[in-house]
């Protein structure tokens, strides 16, 4: 039978490996000899590092602390837990966080359509409507109402719409209006641009072919592991 | 079973009142049997128009508070054999003197006799907006080219796609046609697509409307007024008809017209 713990060194440092099958019993009581075992070992004096993977196994925070209080001393430190599992609910929170959540619909005088992450819509807001995301917004259609981006003070986020009505962008805590005063006779009524936060922390549209240049970000992290 | 439909706007003066009026008034004509539910409780109206105001004898809070039975409460229209009924509201009580479960099994009672219920919705959106749309199977919305109208139009559509109510369909008010094609005020077209929900119906604005009102007559009683016609086609609409839409071209008064008048 496999050991429940077994160590293992690598150029990064030492690793713990967790048995996914084993018992947490098994798990605590082999991680006690080992380290009994390489304390002996050691020399005195050099402080080790592990690294924990748990393979096919999330680690509750008492299992982690439990493991934690066995290992460490002055010279043993455990440095990270890596699991190959993550939970459903984290799944779900990481999911909402980094993908754009897509809403089809009208948003009307008085409703308000919020996501976690980016918020991809499809459809109108109408006059008095608001759409509200943590992240950017993506709007397909018309914004004649309230977009807000960045609701929890992220500055990054941007807001993509044809402004071509009257309508209001916010991100993070700045506003801006937009005043469209002719909306039938306007040329450049077709175009797309996007509103962002710039250096100087002022609310500004530019173009949309700026937008990759002012935030390379977006677009990377839309629909795959977002490294922020 | 009965149909209710609510008759609401968001925005006051729009014609509610009238538009259930005449839409049940044109339901009953067309042989269903109606009644119509006056849910503006405090400030009611509807027994004004419908010229029944002085056979008041029960009222809905007294059926709610029970008082009287529903079929006591119930005032017929004599000039509809039987087919038109109406529900007044209390005029000294409060939207809050009913709540949304008393509404939907007093529509439930009168479901098993009436074709159609029309319940006319106070403005507004608080309580007597919510029991008005809460025993509710369809609703029709009522707006004018204004666009405040509108805006409101909006935000009950919205509140209304919250509850178990199909789409509402849309009754566009008082089009004063000349402003319309000058393109003063929002078009049909420009409406209906805007608010995005089935167009039901247009009425043009008509002096008739308020002259008869005020008669306590019905103006849909009147076949020749333009007013009439609309809400007479919303009622076959309502029953399943196809009508094309009525045309907004203001129509050319010929000098023969100018010199004898108009025919009464």
């Amino acid at each position: 039978m496999k050991s429940a713990v077994s160590l293992k060194g690598t150029k990064e440092g030492y690793q713990l490996i967790i048995q996914s099958s084993a018992s947490m019993q098994d798990v605590y009581e082999n991680l006690k000899t080992l380290t009994v075992q390489l304390k002996k070992d050691s020399q005195a004096g050099r402080e080790i590092e592990f690294h924990v993977k748990t393979g096919q196994r999330e680690l509750t925070d008492d299992e982690k602390n439990e493991m934690t209080d066995i290992v460490e001393d002055d010279y043993f430190k455990i440095s990270s837990f890596e699991s190959d599992v993550m939970s459903l609910d984290k799944f779900i929170k990481w999911h909402n966080q980094t993908s754009p959540s897509l809403e089809v619909r009208t948003v009307r005088s008085g409703q308000i359509v919020e996501s976690e992450g980016d918020m991809l819509l499809i459809g109108v807001v109408h006059p008095g409507g608001t759409v509200r995301a943590t992240g950017s917004i993506f709007i397909i259609g018309e914004l004649k109402g309230i977009a807000h981006a960045g609701v929890n003070g992220k500055e990054s986020a941007v807001v993509v719409a044809n402004f071509r009505y009257n309508a209001q962008v916010r991100i993070g805590d700045n506003v801006h209006v937009i005043e469209k005063k002719d909306k039938t006779n306007d040329e450049n009524s077709d175009i797309v641009e996007f509103v962002h936060v710039n250096d100087l922390h002022i609310i500004e549209v530019a173009p949309l072919e700026k937008l990759k240049t002012i935030r390379p970000e977006i677009g990377k992290h839309a629909g795959g592991i977002y490294n922020g | 079973m009965g149909k209710a439909i609510v008759i609401t706007s968001g925005k006051g003066g729009v014609g509610k009142t009238t538009s259930t009026a005449n839409i049940g008034t044109a339901l009953a004509l067309q042989g269903k049997k109606v009644c119509l539910i006056d849910m503006d409780i405090g400030l009611r109206n509807l027994d004004v128009i419908l010229g029944l105001e002085n056979r008041i004898i029960y009222d809905i809070i007294d059926i709610v508070e029970g008082r009287a039975k529903l079929h006591q409460a119930l005032i017929k229209d004599k000039r509809f054999n039987d087919q038109l009924f109406l529900l007044p509201a209390a005029q000294h009580a409060d939207k809050n003197a009913i709540n949304e479960s008393q509404m939907i099994e007093l529509v439930d009672e009168l479901r098993t006799d009436f074709d159609y219920i029309l319940i006319d919705c106070p403005a507004g959106i608080e309580q007597g907006f919510k029991n008005s749309i809460a025993a509710a199977d369809e609703a029709i919305l009522v707006t004018t080219p204004e666009i405040s109208a509108i805006r409101d139009a909006d935000r009950i559509i919205g509140l209304i796609e919250q509850t178990s109510i199909q789409s509402p369909q849309l009754v566009i008010n008082r089009i004063r046609k000349g402003m319309m094609e000058a393109g003063d005020v929002m078009d049909i077209e420009e409406i209906t697509r805007h608010l995005s929900i089935k167009l039901l119906g247009i009425v043009f604005e008509d002096d008739e409307v308020v002259r008869s009102s005020n008669k306590g007559n019905p103006v849909v009683l009147n076949p020749n007024h333009p007013s009439s016609q609309g809400y007479r086609n919303i009622a076959r609409r309502i029953l399943g008809d196809t009508v094309p839409l009525m045309t907004i071209k203001e129509e050319k008064v010929s000098i023969w017209k100018k010199i004898f008048g108009f025919k009464k």
